[in-house]
């Protein structure tokens, strides 16, 4: 696997090394179907002289010495003399050299598209290794939009450019190379007369293209606005069945309905003026050949079969060539296309310091601790500052504080998302940036705060905390979240699918389902990002308690900020702008002036204003 | 853009009829389709006349003609060239016509049919389904009936008149040539249909890995906690080896289907020779007509594989056709019935000159709603609302509370007659609605749903979505009067800043704010008002509140409400729940009943005041 397309010494690789390294591994295998291309047109521009020969020495007697070539090709079917009792010789050897010629092509055909398609897959997978491994710090300052385009119209692009582009160029030279020397031996000036135009040909394609790239583009734009009308329009159909505006959407979509039209119409004129004049040429250099071979036969220069057999591989040499021009302006885009996949496999991924990786053979035993905590650079995150807590295993931390106090920074942290800047977080004493990334993060079941779930079934997004669970673990896991019941009553159960071609989920029943996932790996430390938010009381004190009792009790970190989860900490910590500004547990805090305090006063006091208006209505 | 609705239909019965239905599309361009369909015929006979400049070149040769006899080949030969070329022209401009507005009246077709259709039709269809029904079914019809039709009728009447042609000049060597057609239709059909299912399979691999791509670029925080990076590559490889698997198959396909066809030409190129030559060394037949007859029996593998990949195409695209045209043939359930058609018509003047009468001759005003033992379901299986009661008065605002899927959104729609009442009868005045004109009721409805949806464009040009003539002062005034107006004055270009696709430029509650203007600037009689669940900041909020008490006045409200200083205020408030009302009052009653609404109460009221709490900090 070395579809490598980057050099390692970084910076702009020129486009011809670029395509080169792309190809690398199958050089061989494309070598093999260029020789298998050469054999397979070499055998099949045997099949027409085989009826040239045939009308030369057999059908009109013609002086022998005219045509070495055809002479070879009499004698392998017979010799005149045989032939002349015996037509069914010649068709047998037109059947004969056709089949063996189609062999090749077959084998060509097969070896090149082996080779296209396997460095085609080979890039996909190597740009999907990539991205899923690649740092947070890139993948936060990059947008999916623009990444995704990278990974398909791109190489969609490198896609047609290997299975078809490189197939013809490949096809149209060596169609040259083995047409010219059967020709220059025939006939040397008819080969002028009948092959001069085609630099005039590909040249035309060229420029022609050229010229015209920008009203593709201007296509593809107004088909992506006419897109984007029918979108905007269906997403919010409602809307507009709401206000009635039917006609005012009708005559909105009329625009961009006709401008695509009218541009695919000059689209469609400038092509007909593109075949038509090429249609011309073509036929024009085949008439040429025509008229001077008839010329030339009848000064006794050439022969019939000659003429004949020029005719019929000028046919097959010309048609391919016309396309040449159009490949060639494509190039441009292929190598637009390798610019920007390359550009994502030169970012680095996430490694590994080159100190000494440890990898502890058991599983952490769930303490953590920070020291002096610092951190500040990433675009996703909030900076925190000198933060220091400790938890013991089996402990449950909790951590409060206003939205944009650093809570999640945090948990990123200890996933090791980025390094601190500043001082250390360790995990059973090791300094965590010494372990291995693959190893910490083993350690830790997580619930994100916007829980991401894979468009599969539920059953499947559970068992991504633990491929090898049993069926009767998911469902305790799901028991446990609370959402057993619920996915019970889907038609399809646990199998329901979820997202595009499925159900969608509501936010609570996202997070559940997320949070029997991380149960189901039953890691020494879960982590819970404000993972109950969107789930009703009643539910998350049920899941908590589900969680207290369970066996084998876990070390749990949780963002939250329903006293109910709270007061069950064994240590809190309340953050805002960064800093931990209070640090206790429940007793303690209730007791503090704060956050806390101010919170629970609320949640266990009903107040005023609401006993009075109560009495008021009783 | 990614297609992740890709049918695998194949219809292996081509259903004329409905062809002809489609086909109508292209007969409505009689003055591209005739001059297509003349040049199509036309080059069939052009192309079947080249050989014939071969064939007289070689006689000249063969007859030992006078050398200037030369320009009679050279000049046949730049005859039917020229004559090529300017159909080709020809053709290529019709054909893309054709294609290109056939695509442009279907499309305008079935959008304009989508935007009749009820809530109902849209409930049951995904919207990324419904899209590609318009963009890429509709493309793909078009190109098979212009370039399909062009290929069909040139590919038949080429090998029509190479066939005349040979059987004029001698019937026997025509009949040795011919033979080969049979075997040339029966493979071409075979493969073609082939090679195409298999690139809908390599379509269908490239949409999953799409999807893929998109789901491990959303996903890489998750499956980095997971640990799962290499068990998502391998994952990954799966699909891209399906994908290369049907890649190499498609491309075998095609390297087995060119050398099989061209084995059968030369077959006919050699009968030719062997029963030709033995002509030729008789006499019989002079050397130009034997090379001729040559030429032709490779020349039948061209029309023939075009009509074969034509009519597999067909096939591949009688599931979209069978879907374009079903949609056409859907009409809206719910709309005026005969009686109401022919009220709008008896007071179609009287409506105009008097301000107080509707165009169905009933009074414009809206007095009151009344739900009458009304019940309504989506489908068989479940009911969503059982015999449900309300009175409506003007001036009154009804909060309906309640958990999610109770039915609450259920009963707006009623009331805007998106959906009608399967049970029982929604009255306004004392009229059923089913008697009241659709559009005039409609437009009496000022909406502002959960999820704001604004369009692509200025704040401005959502806003006079809800009154299309409304000048640029009664905006500002109604943006005034929801307090939307602040926010709008510090956004770059005020009234003029684009928001973007869905309005993603602004936040939820300002989405609001701006949906808020947008319903009350078409001074609709009834207000239905769906509150968002989501966070919206302490401020915002407070703004929506005080815009709502400004425009409920004077009409009749129905609120589906998640806000404390909402539900107070109602005239009325239901609790919504398993589509049966619990429990109805104004806020005093149901507190002082201590039930389901006491509860419900107690839990937001303490929730407003946390999340206050965790703001303020």
């Amino acid at each position: 696997m070395n579809t490598q397309l980057h050099n390692s010494q970084g910076g702009a690789t020129p486009a011809y090394r670029l395509i080169w390294n792309l190809i690398g591994n199958e050089r061989l295998t494309y070598g093999i179907a260029a020789l298998a291309l050469f054999l397979a047109t070499a055998f099949q521009f045997f099949v027409p002289l085989i009826g040239s020969a045939t009308i030369d020495f057999v059908l009109t007697e013609q002086k022998a010495d005219a045509n070495p070539l055809l002479k070879y090709v009499i004698a392998i079917i017979g010799g005149p003399g045989l032939v002349k009792n015996h037509l069914w010789l010649p068709a047998l050897g037109m059947l004969g050299f056709a089949i063996i010629g189609g062999a090749f092509s077959f084998i060509q055909k097969r070896r090149a598209s082996i080779a296209s398609d396997g460095i085609c897959k080979r890039l996909k997978d190597q740009l999907y290794n990539h991205i899923q491994r690649m740092t947070n710090r890139y993948l936060d300052q990059s947008q999916t939009g623009d990444l995704l385009q990278r990974c398909t119209s791109d190489i969609e692009t490198i896609r047609l450019f290997l299975a078809a582009h490189v197939v013809e160029i490949g096809r149209a030279l060596i169609l040259l190379v083995t047409v010219l020397p059967i020709m220059l031996i025939m006939n040397a000036w008819l080969t002028l007369a009948s092959t001069f135009m085609i630099p005039f040909i590909v040249l035309f394609g060229y420029f022609y293209f050229k010229r015209v790239k920008k009203i593709f583009k201007e296509v593809d734009e107004s088909e992506g606005r006419l897109t984007a009308v029918v979108q905007e329009n269906i997403t919010g159909i409602r809307v507009v069945r709401a206000f009635g505006r039917h006609d005012f959407e009708i005559r909105k979509f009329a625009t961009p309905n006709q401008e695509y039209r009218d541009t695919s119409l000059r689209l469609t004129r400038l092509m007909s003026m593109f075949w038509a004049p090429s249609d011309m040429m073509n036929l024009t250099q085949i008439g040429i050949a025509l008229v001077a071979g008839t010329y030339m036969a009848l000064q006794g220069m050439t022969t019939i079969g000659t003429l004949f057999g020029f005719l019929a591989l000028l046919n097959m040499v010309l048609w391919p060539v016309r396309m040449m021009g159009r490949i060639l302006t494509d190039l441009g885009k292929t190598i637009v296309a390798l610019n920007r996949i390359n550009e994502i496999l030169t970012e680095p991924i996430e490694t590994e310091k080159d100190s000494v990786k440890i990898r502890p053979e058991r599983p952490t035993s769930g303490r953590i601790a920070m020291r002096n905590v610092t951190f500040s650079h990433s675009e996703s995150d909030t900076t925190v500052e000198n933060i220091n807590f400790a938890v013991e295993p089996g402990e449950t931390l909790a951590i409060l504080g206003p939205s944009g106090a650093g809570k999640s920074t945090l948990m990123h942290l200890l996933l090791r998302f980025y390094d601190c800047d500043s001082g250390e977080i360790l995990l059973d004493g090791f300094d965590i940036r010494e372990l291995e990334r693959q190893y910490v993060r083993e350690q830790f079941g997580v619930v994100l705060q916007e829980p991401f779930l894979y468009s599969r079934s539920i059953k499947e997004n559970i068992r991504f905390g633990n491929q090898v669970a049993k069926e009767s673990e998911i469902y305790e896991v799901a028991r446990l979240a609370s959402i057993h019941d619920t996915i019970a009553r889907f038609s399809d159960g646990y199998d329901t699918e979820i997202g595009e071609r499925g159900i969608t989920l509501s936010g609570g029943q996202r997070q559940r389902v997320a949070i029997s996932r991380a149960l189901l790996s039953n890691p020494p430390i879960l982590l819970l990002d404000d993972a109950l938010s969107a789930v009703d009381n009643e539910t998350e004190s049920a899941i908590i308690d589900a969680l207290k009792n369970r066996h084998g009790k876990q070390t749990t970190v949780v963002i939250a900020h329903r006293l109910s989860t709270l007061a069950h900490a064994d240590k809190i910590i309340v953050m805002d702008k960064g800093r931990i500004i209070q640090t206790g547990t429940h007793d303690i805090l209730t007791r503090e002036e704060g956050l806390y305090k101010r919170l629970w006063d609320i949640q266990t006091s009903l107040e005023e204003s609401f006993q009075e208006e109560a009495m008021k209505a009783s | 853009m990614s297609q992740p609705y890709i049918e695998d239909e194949f219809r292996n019965k081509l259903d004329l009829d409905l062809w002809k239905r489609i086909f109508r599309f292209a007969l409505k361009h009689k003055r591209l389709l005739i001059p297509l369909t003349s040049s199509a015929l036309l080059l069939s006979v052009v192309e079947a006349f080249f050989p014939f400049a071969t064939k007289v070149a070689i006689e000249i040769v063969e007859q030992g003609r006078p050398v200037v006899e030369v320009w009679k080949p050279g000049a046949i030969y730049l005859m039917l060239a020229t004559m090529l070329s300017v159909l080709v022209l020809i053709f290529i401009r019709c054909a893309g016509g054709i294609s290109h507005h056939i695509s442009h009246d279907i499309k305008r077709d079935c959008f304009k049919r989508l935007q009749e259709l009820e809530f109902a039709f849209y409930d049951a269809q995904p919207t990324g389904w419904l899209i590609s029904r318009l963009t890429a079914d509709c493309d793909r019809l078009s190109r098979i009936l212009a370039w399909g039709f062009l290929d069909l009728v040139w590919g038949v009447f080429y090998v029509l008149a190479m066939s005349a042609v040979m059987l004029a000049i001698h019937w026997k060597l025509a009949l040795v040539v011919l033979s080969t057609i049979p075997p040339l239709i029966i493979i071409s059909r075979f493969f073609q249909k082939r090679m195409l299912l298999t690139s809908r399979q390599i379509r269908k691999h490239n949409a999953r890995i799409t999807a893929s791509y998109n789901e491990g670029i959303a996903g890489v925080k998750t499956t980095k906690t997971l640990g799962r990076e290499t068990r998502a590559l391998d994952e990954f490889k799966g699909m891209s080896s399906d994908m290369y698997g049907a890649s190499v198959r498609r491309a075998m396909l095609g390297a087995i289907y060119l050398p099989l066809v061209m084995t059968i030409g030369s077959i006919g190129s050699g009968l030719a020779l062997w029963y030709g030559g033995q002509g030729a060394l008789n006499g019989a037949i002079t050397l130009g007509t034997l090379v001729m007859f040559i030429s032709f029996a490779g020349n039948f593998f061209f029309p023939i594989n075009q009509i074969a990949m034509v009519l597999a195409e067909m096939q591949g695209a009688q599931a979209a056709g069978e879907r374009v045209m079903g949609l056409l043939a859907t009409y809206p359930k719910i709309k005026d019935s005969d009686n109401v058609k022919e009220r709008l018509v008896t007071y179609e003047k009287q409506a105009r000159e008097d301000p107080n009468l509707a165009p169905d001759g009933y009074p414009h005003i809206i007095n009151e709603i009344e739900f009458r033992n009304i019940g309504f379901s989506y489908n068989e299986k479940e009911t969503v609302l059982h015999d449900f009661n309300l009175t409506a008065k003007r001036g009154q605002t009804i909060a309906l509370v309640g958990p999610s899927g109770g039915g609450k959104s259920t009963i707006v729609s009623l009331v805007s007659r998106f959906y009608e009442p399967t049970k029982g009868q929604l009255l306004i005045n004392g009229v059923d609605y089913r008697n009241r004109s659709l559009d005039w009721l409609q437009g009496q409805l000022g909406i502002v749903l959960q999820t704001p949806h604004l369009f692509n464009g200025s704040i401005t040009e959502n806003i006079r979505y809800g009154r299309l003539e409304a000048t640029d002062e009664e905006i500002v005034e109604a943006a005034k009067l929801v307090n939307a107006h602040e926010f709008i004055m510090k956004l770059d270009d005020g009234y003029e800043t684009k928001i973007g696709e869905g309005g993603a430029l602004l936040s939820t509650g300002e989405k609001q704010l701006v949906s808020f203007a947008r319903a009350l600037i078409a001074n609709p009689q009834i207000f239905i008002m769906d509150e968002a669940t989501s966070s919206i900041d302490t401020e915002t909020e407070k703004l929506i509140q005080d815009g709502m008490r400004n425009v409920f006045e004077g009409r009749i409200s129905f609120v589906i409400a998640h806000r404390l200083s909402t539900i107070r205020s109602a005239d009325q408030i239901l609790v919504v729940q398993k589509g049966v009302i619990e429990e109805q009052g104004t806020h005093e009653e149901l507190l002082a009943n201590r039930g389901h609404y006491y509860e419900l109460y107690v839990n937001q009221f303490r929730r407003e005041r946390v999340r206050a709490e965790l703001e303020a900090s």
